[in-house]
């Protein structure tokens, strides 16, 4: 037990609760619900996985509108200034413990839109990500074994962003004000209330 | 006989150039030309193929046009601009359609970059809102007698800017807004890639 990491991420109430923990990481690695922000064209690649073919509901995978629900923050494709935002806010709706799964090369470096003013170019300047799929797009295969990896990960405990967004919270914090202006969530979060 | 027939081949080479390009046979979008500009003889007119017919209008009598082509083209698709920087110019182009006919018009006519200045179609067709929204927010013509001008689909700080035009500085701007940890380098990491 003393030899996994990242072994105190969730304070408990009680102590002794910390023994259910690998209990607890089996269940969430086998519930993901996905909260699926169609960005881009990744929002194409999602009926394939979801269907007959590759069906993701084999590993306890499954859509899920709510960001209050959701586990796994599906990130499929560009991301612009204006989606970016409600990328943010969408993100610090979702409980703990949250990760983030982003499809393609345009969020990682930009990919094609490397020089358009605006794609936002690398996305883990604003938010934590944890498992990146490289490709133009990436065939449901890669995708899968994105999912597999993530899952991987939340066994031994390295899916942290959740944790590394609350440490780094001033450096996310600075690029995206940066990138929005000061104030930008009290003014175009307050236009979003009514859905919130 | 051969002696006959050769000058024959050399006659039929020479009428070649002089006739003028072919015509259409009479077809509804020639008519639909020759009406349109039998009303209209300040604008040139042609057809393009099948079901596609361009005019190119002078643009101080644009509004006027299309109030008359109005009448045949009941329906404004879109309203696109081309930036031609060295020219100094905008080209508009009003796309419409004909449901009565089923055709395509292309309205081109072409304004000074300076001061861009075109008035409102919207009370012919009042779907010009939106596409004049797009087209000033994008390349900054004002569209007089509009009322819903401004900021539209993108950030405020590139509504200034109009990013679509040919003279932005698009490199510039990403690299002030999003760092310039993004360039392109190869492996050696000398040669510019792209």
């Amino acid at each position: 037990m003393s030899e996994r990491k990242n072994d105190d991420f969730i304070s408990y109430e009680l102590q002794e609760f910390k023994l259910f923990e690998p209990l607890f990481r089996w269940a969430r690695k086998k519930s993901l619900w996905i909260v699926a922000f169609c960005t881009g064209c990744g929002g194409i690649e999602m009926p394939p996985l979801a269907t007959a073919r590759y069906d993701f509901e084999r590993f306890g995978i499954m859509p899920n509108p709510a960001p209050r629900m959701g586990d796994l923050f599906l990130i499929t494709g560009y991301v612009t200034p204006k989606t970016l935002k409600r990328i943010i806010i969408t993100y610090e709706m979702m409980q703990d413990p949250k990760y983030v799964l982003m499809h393609g090369s345009c969020p990682i470096n930009g990919g094609v839109y490397w020089d358009s003013y605006n794609v936002v170019k690398q996305l883990d300047k604003y938010i934590p990500i944890d498992v990146a799929i490289a490709g133009c797009m990436p065939r449901p295969e890669a995708v899968m074994d994105g999912i597999m990896e993530i899952m991987r990960k939340i066994e031994d405990g390295t899916a942290d962003g959740w944790k590394r967004y609350k440490e780094n919270y001033e450096y996310y914090r600075k690029n995206q004000d940066e990138l929005f202006g000061e104030g930008w969530r009290e003014k175009d979060a307050r236009r979003w209330l009514a859905w919130i | 006989m051969d002696m006959n027939e050769k000058p024959k081949v050399e006659e039929k080479v020479q009428e070649v150039p002089e006739v003028e390009a072919p015509k259409l046979p009479d077809t509804k979008e020639e008519k639909l030309v020759a009406e349109i500009l039998k009303k209209a003889p300040y604008a040139e007119g042609s057809v393009r193929r099948e079901r596609r017919v361009e005019f190119k209008v002078p643009a101080d009598r644009i509004k006027e046009f299309l109030e008359l082509a109005s009448e045949k083209f009941e329906m404004l698709i879109q309203i696109s601009v081309v930036d031609w920087l060295k020219e100094g110019e905008f080209e508009l182009v009003y796309q419409l359609w004909s449901v009565s006919e089923s055709v395509h018009a292309f309205v081109k006519t072409r304004i000074p970059r300076e001061n861009a200045k075109m008035p409102t179609v919207m009370d012919i067709w009042p779907v010009a809102e939106t596409y004049e929204r797009e087209a000033h927010e994008f390349f900054g013509i004002v569209f007089e007698g509009n009322p819903r001008l401004g900021p539209f689909i993108l950030e405020p700080r590139e509504y200034e800017k109009h990013p679509l035009r040919k003279d932005f500085n698009m490199i510039g701007y990403v690299k002030t807004i999003y760092g310039e940890d993004f360039d392109r380098y190869d492996e050696s990491k000398t040669n510019y890639v792209i």
